[in-house]
């Protein structure tokens, strides 16, 4: 990244690694774009995922991986894939990188994955990673496809560990696990509310974070 | 290149499965020991929690735990037409792979849990049967002579989380310890689940029953049920401890 692109020929030829395209592959999903509040994608597995932080993080890392892999990877071959099967085709490489994800989850995280259980493998269905690779990664070359995944993937985790970081503290009164509403709140008479691990309660949190990350970020319906 | 041609278009698409599989299949027998080991692990664990040899959310390191158990418990299988060990014939380890139905339904694990001396502190035995969603499995300890609850926990249900799925409350399985198995007469009572409440000045509640969970009828009856189911099945063995006092 020095002198190398003075010349524009060889610019051309090796593009910056972190030009405006790459920023805004990276950046926009994350707030202008967010897929979650913007989009109103991948809503189902941010409602059911999310009673606990610890679980919320750990699907967020899934998508994060999941969408940012899938995307470098058909990214590479997308010159090659007959467009007539392409769906299908993305379909296998998600559903390829999923399994993994989910095979490495039950070596290692055990206990989540089977708190996680069918979610995880649901990530294959998530309308984010299919729109991503579809929306972008089919018409963009690897690395920025890989940014695009990362920033939509983080677009999605971020909300995924609000909406369980407020659902694990009112609905269990615990944060990761660790008791944070002190038991002296529960002597005086307070209840954990039973409605914040019920899916309900995270749609409700769900709207409420639409509707002010939509009004600091000026979205408007056309 | 045409990629629109047929001919392309199969080939692609049996190229792609293949690779991806071929990955997989890799990946997963790469994988398979490390993840036995985790079920393993998990398994011991709820043992040693329905024993009270851990807490949840226990701090110390794997190793240690794995240590522990390994010092503190040995593996039994009873015959339960019999009651007696059959530990020659089978470990606990094997009972899944029996292909006989009735051979598989003869044996049962169980799991003697020892104090520092090596003296038997309590019996842990699986229990498992069906909720409101999903069957539940779990492990109920009794203490040495077999007539009282030591602990219970749940290490696989699909009940709904906040109503069902407090079996996995810790103050829900702290009401077990202590309640007995047996009534005045001797026979097998099991544990209930009442609705509601329990009442201490009612004998017999106090004696038997644990709280209900709110909103939970019917796993607090699916409980019950297979709590007594279990014990049953174990009559035998537990007619032994009983009568080793």
């Amino acid at each position: 990244m020095t002198a190398t692109l003075d010349t524009p020929a060889q610019a051309k030829a090796k593009p910056p690694l972190f030009g405006k395209e790459e920023k805004k592959a990276l950046i926009d999903p994350m707030w202008v774009n967010n897929p979650i509040a913007f989009q109103i994608l991948g809503i189902c597995s941010a409602l059911a995922v999310t009673t606990r932080l610890d679980k919320s993080l750990v699907m967020g890392a899934g998508v994060v991986i999941v969408t940012a892999l899938s995307n470098v990877m058909i990214s590479l071959i997308r010159n090659f894939i007959p467009s007539k099967i392409r769906i299908i085709v993305q379909l296998v490489v998600v559903s390829g990188v999923v399994i993994a994800f989910d095979q490495v989850l039950q070596a290692y995280m055990y206990d989540l994955s089977k708190q996680l259980s069918v979610f995880v493998g649901l990530i294959i269905t998530n309308c984010i990673v299919m729109g991503r690779l579809e929306a972008y990664a089919m018409t963009n070359p690897p690395w920025r496809s890989f940014l695009d995944g990362i920033g939509n993937g983080l677009g999605y985790a971020w909300i995924l560990a609000i909406v369980g970081a407020i659902r694990e503290v009112c609905g269990s009164g615990t944060l990761l696990g660790y008791q944070v509403v002190p038991q002296s709140l529960y002597a005086a008479g307070y209840v954990n509310n039973g409605l914040m691990v019920l899916a309900p309660g995270a749609f409700v949190l769900l709207g409420i974070i639409v509707w002010v990350q939509r009004a600091i970020s000026g979205y408007s319906e056309k | 290149m045409d990629t629109s041609k047929n001919s392309y278009v199969l080939a692609f698409a049996v190229g792609i499965t293949a690779g991806v599989s071929m990955l997989l299949a890799v990946a997963a027998n790469a994988l398979r020991p490390t993840q036995e080991a985790a079920q393993q692990y998990d398994r011991q664990k709820n043992i040693m929690l329905a024993a009270g040899l851990l807490q949840e959310a226990d701090p110390r390191p794997r190793k240690e735990i794995e240590e522990v158990y390994k010092t503190r418990f040995k593996e039994h299988v009873v015959d339960l037409t019999t009651g007696e060990f059959a530990d020659a014939k089978y470990k606990p380890s094997d009972l899944g792979g029996i292909k006989d139905a009735a051979e598989r339904a003869r044996y049962r694990d169980v799991y003697e849990s020892t104090d520092e001396l090596g003296k038997t502190a309590a019996w842990v035995m699986p229990i498992s049967g069906k909720g409101l969603w999903s069957i539940l499995y779990g492990f109920l300890a009794l203490d040495a002579s077999g007539a009282t609850v030591q602990g219970i926990t749940f290490y696989k249900h699909g009940e709904t989380p906040g109503l069902g799925g407090e079996v996995d409350n810790p103050k829900w399985k702290a009401m077990w310890p202590g309640k007995s198995i047996y009534d005045d007469k001797g026979e097998v009572y099991g544990v209930r689940v009442k609705k509601g409440k329990v009442d201490p000045n009612i004998a017999v509640e106090k004696r038997h029953y644990v709280d209900g969970m709110s909103g939970s009828t019917i796993t607090g009856n699916g409980v019950t049920d297979f709590v007594k189911r279990d014990l049953k099945a174990f009559k035998l063995f537990l007619d032994r401890l009983k009568a080793k006092g």
